[in-house]
């Protein structure tokens, strides 16, 4: 059986002005990813990941080509358009965590509910906190808690609220080697127990490894395609 | 729509946890609590001011006509509970043995006065009156006993009647009302009025209706009269009837307003600074938001519930220190208080609110809308944000400030002489900013100024930014400063110990050195006699004056009354030339505040009736009066060859020492054709709201001190996060702590020298033009303040320096890089 793609991008770019020319800082990129799959999007600093995972996302626009994500095409939505769509559809892991500094951890874990105006978001969130390991925990705020605690709560944030893709940008990056792993570990594990399709940004080769497909990247162009 | 409230809600109650909105719940409440405090107090002390005032009119408010009062006057003022007491005053002749004197009668009936005090002399000593002499007995002043050649208990004869002297008066609360106070005075019982024959058909009699009771039932008492004047009725005032006392009343007010207007700047740059680190703050918070899901609309819903609620929390916040504020003030000049403050209503809260609410949406309101289109993408980029509407921003702070200041200011005047201080500051600041950066890029040697010089340069916005606001705020109190220092004194300087106290009329040309001689031997100096005329006002630019052509009430009055005329080529030393030339030949020059009632214009022809002689000339000039300062002034002044031919006499004002008063008696019998007015009640009227309203602007003036202070902290704390960032940086590349210290040093000092001569400069020129051009005083432009005031910023600037270092010490660089906060 063949599972629909929840992730296409065809011949996707993105240039800037600079001060005396037009820069690319991504041409070309085109792939279909089916839904459950777990991408790695890989390169070195300034290859154009992160560029590409905010296109992906629609957390940005792009200037050429096109990406439909969960099946709706982002360029045909506008900005309001693409924040339901990621409310409805999308999770999201950030390298420097993201969490607001000023709420408690079950707060921070809450707020995707809150804002789809779940009624149960105290309930989900406290038991997302639990498998990941921090129920005792809740109260605290980021301030009090490690970089690894910090990276769990946003997972718990992340697969809260259910999302069919999850975009994780460099999810270990902030991250030591040991507790990295074990971040990476819990991430893979929530992914296959949940179904979650996965669209990783890493320069780590051996976290890349672990997804069924990858895409590299250097100067702004894909230099190897696998699985996708 | 709920589940945005319900989340704003929860945003709201974990930011307040996390001390989130701190400095924007304090700026809006420091605000509020600023403009409650002044607006309440200043309001209850004019409330005071006024009140007093109205001991001059014998009562709180009168209603006087040219006939007898309607009926519903006296019921509605009943109705409120309010005392009342009825007075018939017109021109009687007064006659003992074959002497006859014009005297001006007051006629009463029930208790008298109702405010102030009508003291009387009597064969038992001196006494208030509290009611109406007793049918059949007058109490007659000094002048006309005097002329008369009577004493308490004699008798004289008013129209038929034969009326035994009760009591001499010896100080009358409502002379101020009568036109006729001029004439020798009488007061007797209403009572005895229908059979004295004095009344009949054509009689020219003022009938009164004097109230007083409570403060808020007198207000809704003379709102409904108002309404309800008809033809030849009018409701008396003070402040018309008393120049002296309007223009201190006035000047009592324009200070209160200037100090609110510079406590409501102050504010206003204090939001402008807390709604910027707000949204500095949100920034991430919005966009993911954004990247969670949420709609702009959501968003902007979210950040529009969370403003309202901080904006609520801090108005009762606000509110309630404002009122303790006001309440701590009040008890503060309990001492100096003639009687209790009138209560406090809670209209000055909601304005203060109104005043905040305007503020954070005109000021703060960009700032916070461009907060609502962070761009998703900063999840991944910390340093994307939305790009500033500058355009937006400063029109919309320009409406907002224009919408306070003339709110606040009463007068467009005030508002953009303040406002012109302000922008012309701002102005200068980013000049000499600009200047100076490049200036000392240049020629700067040593790493610790390049490296400042450099820091403040990329971070150019946010320089000029504080730059800006701790000019605003430094200004802010130097104007503080000017107003208390030099505004208020010189106010204080215009009422010396020796201010005229007494008024002589019709003295008699040939009088003229005898007079000064009997006066100086009581100890009166430098009496400056002047002519004086009367003339009836008959053409304007050649057409007939008619009352019913103004609309305004004190034109109409003025239209028709005599006018005391005098001439004189030399402006007088309390006159000031507002427009036109110095007379020459011939030409009248008018005072300005006439003649913006009637109209009146450089070059208009006016015509006066002198003796039925006509006089016609065109007005050479405007000039003011300083009607507070008692010396003798004229609303219209001729020149001498205009009035040549006619019948003329002399009138000085002068100071008498305390002790003489039985000086007036003699001085009466001496030269009886004299009249002698005793303006020591009005001239005590006048000190105590100068006295009164120079301990309340002091006291003020130290709380809008101590509010302008944490703005002025605020505006350096401005750009703190990132310097504290750049510091542990530098310390981290193994820089030294007194590197540091000479970096930050340097960055305060140059900020801080800056904002403080600018503020120093334009306040010394923005006091002056209020000084000179709104509150009429004589001041000099101080120019020690731009040299305080530089010295003030660097002392500023050194204090943040250390506090910062403190700071810095006590954390470490990885921390700082990371929270900068």
């Amino acid at each position: 059986m063949t599972l629909s793609p929840i992730l296409e991008a065809e011949a996707l770019g993105k240039h800037v002005a600079a001060a005396t020319e037009e820069l690319d800082i991504l041409a070309g990129v085109s792939f279909s990813l089916a839904a459950g799959a777990s991408l790695a999007i890989v390169g070195a600093s300034g290859s154009g990941k992160s560029t590409l995972l905010s296109l992906l996302a629609g957390l940005d626009t792009p200037t050429r080509g096109t990406v439909k994500l969960a099946g709706e095409s982002l360029g045909a939505l506008d900005e309001d358009g693409r924040a339901r769509l990621r409310g409805r559809a999308a999770g999201f892991v950030f390298q420097s965590f993201q969490l607001l500094p000023e709420l408690t951890a079950l707060e921070n874990a809450m707020l995707p509910l809150e804002l789809a105006g779940r009624h149960d978001a105290e309930t989900v969130a406290g038991s997302w906190l639990d498998r990941v390991g921090l129920g005792n925990r809740k109260h605290h705020t980021p301030r009090t808690l490690s970089g690894g605690e910090q990276q769990r709560v946003a997972l718990a944030r992340a697969f809260a609220p259910g999302p069919q893709i999850l975009f994780a940008d460099e999810p270990t990056g902030s991250l030591d080697t040991h507790t990295g792993e074990r971040i990476a570990d819990l991430l893979f594990e929530l992914n296959a127990s949940t179904g979650t399709t996965l669209v990783l940004v890493t320069h780590d080769e051996k976290l890349a490894a672990r997804c069924s497909a990858r895409l590299r990247l250097a100067a702004g162009q894909v230099i190897e395609q696998v699985g996708v | 729509m709920r589940a945005v409230a319900t989340l704003a809600w929860r945003q709201f109650l974990r930011g307040l946890r996390a001390g989130e909105h701190r400095t924007l719940i304090a700026a809006l409440a420091v605000t509020i609590a600023a403009l409650t405090a002044v607006g309440l107090f200043a309001g209850r002390v004019n409330g005071l001011l006024n009140s007093e005032a109205n001991n001059l009119l014998a009562a709180d408010a009168v209603v006087s006509a040219d006939h007898p009062l309607p009926a519903h006057f006296a019921a509605s003022a009943r109705q409120r509970g309010l005392t009342l007491a009825h007075t018939q005053s017109f021109s009687s002749m007064a006659a003992a043995g074959d002497d006859a004197v014009l005297a001006s009668v007051k006629a009463l009936d029930g208790p008298y006065p109702l405010r102030g005090t009508l003291l009387l002399a009597t064969a038992q000593g001196e006494r208030a009156a509290r009611a109406a002499p007793r049918p059949g007995e007058v109490w007659i002043d000094d002048r006309l006993a005097a002329r008369l050649r009577l004493k308490v208990g004699d008798t004289l004869r008013l129209g038929t009647l034969q009326q035994r002297i009760g009591a001499l008066i010896v100080r009358e609360p409502d002379l101020a009302l009568e036109f006729s106070g001029l004439q020798p005075r009488l007061i007797m019982n209403a009572t005895d009025l229908p059979r004295s024959g004095l009344i009949g058909f054509g009689s020219r009699i003022r009938y009164r209706l004097l109230v007083a009771g409570d403060a808020n039932a007198v207000t809704a008492w003379r709102g409904t009269t108002e309404a309800r004047l008809d033809r030849g009725e009018r409701l008396e005032n003070v402040r018309e009837s008393q120049p002296q006392v309007r223009r201190a009343l006035e000047r009592a007010e324009t200070f209160l307003r200037l100090v609110t207007l510079l406590a409501a700047t102050l504010a206003g740059t204090a939001v402008l600074l807390a709604a910027r680190r707000y949204s500095t703050r949100q920034a991430d918070a919005v966009a993911l938001f954004v990247t969670l899901g949420a709609t702009r609309a959501r968003i902007r819903g979210l950040l529009f519930i969370e403003l309202a609620l901080i904006f609520v929390l801090a108005a009762l916040l606000g509110g309630a220190v404002g009122w303790v504020t006001q309440e701590a003030l009040s008890w503060l000049i309990r001492d100096s208080l003639p009687k209790a403050l009138p209560a406090p209503t809670p209209l000055p809260w909601l304005a203060a609110c109104a005043l905040g609410l305007t503020l954070l949406a005109g000021v703060a309101g960009p700032t916070l809308m461009q907060l609502a289109r962070t761009p998703p993408a900063r999840v991944l980029r910390r340093e994307l944000s939305a790009p500033p509407r500058l355009w937006l921003s400063l029109s919309a702070t320009l409406i907002a400030a224009c919408a306070v200041f003339y709110w606040v200011a009463g007068s467009a005047k005030l508002a953009l002489l303040v406002a012109g201080g302000i922008a012309g500051a701002l102005v200068v600041a980013g000049l000499l900013g600009w200047l100076l950066l490049k200036g000392m890029s240049r020629f700067a040697r040593g790493f610790a100024a390049r490296i400042a010089l450099r820091q403040l340069a990329r971070r150019s916005w946010l320089s000029a930014a504080q730059l800006g606001a701790l000019a605003i705020g430094l200004l802010g109190l130097w104007l503080l400063t000017a107003v208390e220092r030099d505004l208020l004194s010189a106010w204080e300087q215009r009422l010396p110990a020796d201010a005229p106290n007494v008024f002589a009329f019709n003295i008699q040309p040939d009088q003229a050195q005898a007079f000064q001689t009997t006066i100086a031997a009581d100890g009166v100096s430098g009496a400056v006699l002047q002519p004086m005329i009367r003339g009836r006002w008959q053409t304007h630019n050649g057409k007939p004056v008619e009352p019913k052509r103004y609309d305004d009430d004190r034109a109409k009055r003025l239209s028709e009354r005599e006018f005391n005329l005098s001439w004189g080529e030399m402006l007088r030393a309390d006159n000031r030339l507002t427009t036109g030339a110095p007379l020459a030949d011939s030409g009248w020059s008018v005072e300005v505040g006439l003649a913006e009632t009637l109209g009146i214009q450089v070059g208009d022809t006016l015509g006066f009736d002198v003796g039925g002689t006509p006089i016609a000339a065109r007005v050479v000039n405007l000039r003011t009066v300083e009607w507070d300062s008692f010396r003798v002034n004229f609303f219209v002044v001729g020149t001498g060859p205009m009035f040549a031919d006619a019948p003329t006499s002399l009138i000085t004002s002068f100071h008498l020492p305390p002790g003489r008063d039985n000086a007036m008696a003699q001085w009466s019998r001496a030269y009886p054709n004299v009249t002698f007015i005793d303006v020591a009640q009005v001239l005590n009227e006048v000190r105590r709201v100068l006295g009164l309203s120079a301990s309340v602007l002091r006291l003020v003036f130290v709380f809008c001190l101590a509010a302008g202070i944490v703005v002025l902290l605020a505006a350096l704390e401005t750009s703190a996060p990132e310097r504290r960032r750049e510091a542990a940086i530098l310390r981290a590349l193994g820089a030294h702590s007194r590197q540091i210290a000479a970096i930050q040093w340097w960055e305060g000092a140059l900020i801080g020298a800056t904002a403080g001569l600018v503020a120093g400069l334009a306040a010394a020129v923005t006091g002056w033009a209020v000084g000179t051009q709104v509150l009429g005083l004589t001041v000099a432009i101080n120019w020690l303040l731009p040299l305080y005031s530089t010295a003030a910023g660097l002392a500023l600037a050194a204090l943040v320096t250390v506090w910062e270092r403190r700071q810095l010490a006590r954390s470490s660089a990885l921390a700082l890089i990371r929270d900068p906060g």
